[in-house]
């Protein structure tokens, strides 16, 4: 990687950080990792790869809703944003599915929505 | 037009769950009025709202309509989903309680990439600092701004720096303190963890103010995940150019190196952290001289808090003033902190200086467990104390903290309701710096050990009157005469327990009881013959033996074999099982 330059840090677009219009985010401090967001992390990239869906998931630091963790934060395209605490690798393949795919919502999982 | 969706959620934890009757009139209402086609009806699971009725959110326009009545279902499907109208009476104006400063990357940036930090506008702060400000309009901006230490003195963090600029020395240090130990504190984690850039930011911008050419993140050994991502940040930022020679093409030079921390609480206290990176023996030694005079290879050094460094790239980059237009008079700016304990959503919450205790308790962290009332707030971890009930409408703020006898701490807070024990509490507290004394000074060592064999003697039941002098006066001596913060504030809990709690006490003295039912050698478990049904529950379940019977003779509890451990409590349908 290149040296950056003041003129690099000024530049740079801030509309980059919203990663276009569909992502997935998954919360991965040790709160996160201690309630299971590896294996959703994991089974995310894996499913989505297997179902051929393609959207972009990365990793995240705490949101501080630490007492519903692991939690998985959606962006589709004509849907809300909305965060999915409690997630687990059922749910997760069920967020690809019907989230992602059929762009309908999982109700119960649903923590806030924006 | 755009398909609507409302959002349906009871928030009264006290009552009935009216979701489903809602639900029920909601979706006739719809199918009544023929507009199934432009709106469904979803219930959720959450939506951050408590105690205000029944809620909805109707989407895409976000309105929040909160304390509903049947009634009020027939209204909101007339005018606001078929005539697009607000209804102004049932609106809920969302004020978030919540102020997100240095928590505003963790959480929506990925920690592992440094464009994702520079797309959130990292490193704006440095290159402004780096090109265009001199070290004093550094120090000038912080004055502005009022920002204070967050590892728990309060420290104005203008002063630390200033001292250490001042210095003439070849040699200067900044040191980065992550030894986060406070049981249930984990604010500064998830900093590191989420947003690390921010750190290292500060970080730079700390060395370029004091002179300084080398740091040390300080970091326990117990946090590997904030460790690795540091260290990931670390190498993207010497490749990236911000770390090293010639940063950002000024002629400042600044490197980084992390040290872990092995796991004692001691270490947190900064003379200590400074021997233990020298690697001597982790051992406070008396101030002054002060670290920003002679501090790590006697050079002079600054230590600031985590919370303290990921401050200063925002404060930079919006100004000192911007920053001190927040919070109160004398404690500006925000707050991250740790809320645990008996409230129903735990978790990490920022919220600017001056917010009253029971609106974070009760507003963002949705109030006590199983609808128990609350007792007390403990902030400030082992070095803090207790604030009663009476005072929760009190502002945060690092004074009205300490006229309370407690402290802000690095940002504990654990909420404690009516089941627990405070003669519980100072004890767990107590035990935990009794086991982190370094046992270099003596009122530390012993006091702290004879305060300890107080409180289990009176949760014993065999307290006397004189234990609570003694009490205080062991108390006092540590807070007059220890080396370092460790012993000083260890007899905290034990003060201000007794200053607010003497009753309790008294009860566990005099009449050998323990209102909370926590202290085990004060509780008996009894079953009483006219409510036990003789199922045998109780019996199956004792892990000790101690249940006695049969279920034609029914059932007694030895109270010799008796472990107290409360299953037999907890197992019995019919509360034929009490405790006293």
């Amino acid at each position: 990687m290149k040296k950056i330059t003041k003129e690099d840090i000024e530049k740079i677009d801030p509309l980059k950080k919203d990663l276009g219009k569909s992502w997935i985010k998954v919360g991965m401090s040790t709160c996160g990792v201690a309630a299971g967001a590896d294996e959703v992390y994991a089974t995310l990239i894996e499913e989505a790869k297997k179902r051929n869906i393609e959207i972009d998931i990365r990793k995240c630091g705490c949101q501080g809703a630490c007492s519903v963790e692991p939690l998985v934060e959606v962006n589709v395209e004509g849907l809300p944003k909305v965060l999915y605490g409690r997630v687990n690798k059922d749910v997760a393949i069920t967020i690809l599915e019907r989230h992602v795919r059929n762009k309908k919502l999982l109700h119960d999982y649903i923590f806030e929505i924006n | 037009m755009q398909k609507k969706i409302i959002y349906l959620k009871d928030t009264d934890s006290t009552q009935q769950d009216r979701v489903n009757d809602f639900y029920t009139l909601f979706s006739n209402e719809l199918r009544d009025t023929n507009l199934i086609e432009q709106a469904s009806v979803v219930r959720i699971a959450d939506m951050g709202l408590y105690e205000k009725g029944v809620a909805v959110k109707i989407l895409p326009e976000n309105i929040v309509y909160t304390g509903l009545k049947n009634t009020d279902v027939k209204k909101i499907i007339e005018e606001t989903i078929k005539g697009n109208k607000v209804i102004k009476e049932s609106l809920y104006e969302k004020k978030s309680k919540q102020m997100r400063a240095v928590l505003k990357n963790c959480g929506y940036i990925d920690p592992e990439s440094l464009e994702d930090y520079l797309a959130a506008g990292g490193y704006k702060a440095l290159a402004k600092v780096l090109l265009e400000m001199k070290p004093e309009q550094v120090v000038e901006e912080l004055k502005k701004s009022g920002l204070r230490g967050r590892g728990g003195a309060g420290y104005p963090t203008w002063m630390k720096w200033n001292f250490a600029r001042g210095m003439n020395s070849p040699e200067k240090y900044v040191i980065c303190n992550g030894d986060e130990g406070d049981p249930g504190a984990y604010m500064d984690r998830s900093v590191l963890e989420g947003d690390p850039h921010s750190v290292l930011e500060g970080m730079i911008i700390a060395g370029y103010t004091i002179g300084s050419s080398k740091g040390y993140f300080y970091i326990r050994a117990e946090y590997p995940l904030a460790v690795e991502r540091v260290q990931k940040a670390i190498d993207q930022a010497v490749e990236a150019g911000l770390l090293g020679n010639n940063i950002l093409g000024s002629n400042y030079s600044f490197e980084l190196e992390i040290r872990l921390g092995a796991g004692a609480f001691v270490c947190g206290e900064e003379t200590a952290l400074i021997a233990s990176i020298e690697g001597k023996r982790g051992t406070p030694h008396p101030r002054p001289p002060y670290p920003s005079v002679k501090g790590l290879w006697e050079k002079p050094t600054i230590i600031n808090n985590v919370e303290t460094l990921a401050n200063i790239p925002q404060l930079i980059f919006g100004g000192g003033a911007k920053f001190a237009s927040i919070g109160t008079e004398k404690s500006k700016g925000t707050k991250v902190f740790a809320l645990t304990g008996k409230v129903k959503n735990s978790g990490l919450v920022e919220v600017p200086m001056g917010i009253t205790i029971r609106e974070i308790i009760f507003d963002i962290g949705g109030g006590i467990l199983n609808n128990r009332s609350i007792k007390a707030v403990q902030t400030g971890g082992p070095s803090g104390g207790v604030i009663p009930q009476e005072f929760l409408d009190t502002p945060v703020d690092y004074e009205n903290l300490g006229k309370l006898g407690s402290i802000m701490g690095s940002g504990g807070m654990i909420a404690i309701d009516e089941t627990d024990c405070l003669v519980d509490l100072a004890k767990f507290y107590l035990k935990f710096c009794v086991d982190e004394s370094c046992g270099k000074c003596a009122p530390c060592r012993l006091g702290g050990y004879q305060l300890l064999h107080l409180l289990e003697k009176i949760s014993e039941g065999k307290g006397e009157m004189e234990d609570l002098d003694k009490l205080k006066k062991i108390s006092y001596a540590m807070q007059k005469a220890s080396l370092c913060g460790l012993g000083q504030s260890a007899s905290n809990p034990v003060f201000s327990t007794i200053r607010y709690f003497e009753e309790e006490y008294k009860k566990h003295i005099i009449e050998k009881k323990c209102p909370a039912g926590k202290c085990k050698a004060l509780i008996y478990f009894k079953i009483l013959p006219p409510k036990c049904k003789k199922c045998g529950l109780c019996f199956k379940n004792c892990p000790s033996a101690a249940i006695l019977g049969s279920r034609e003779a029914g059932y007694v509890i030895d109270p010799i074999k008796c472990v107290k451990c409360g299953l037999c409590f907890d197992v019995c349908k019919f509360k034929a099982v009490t405790k006293e």
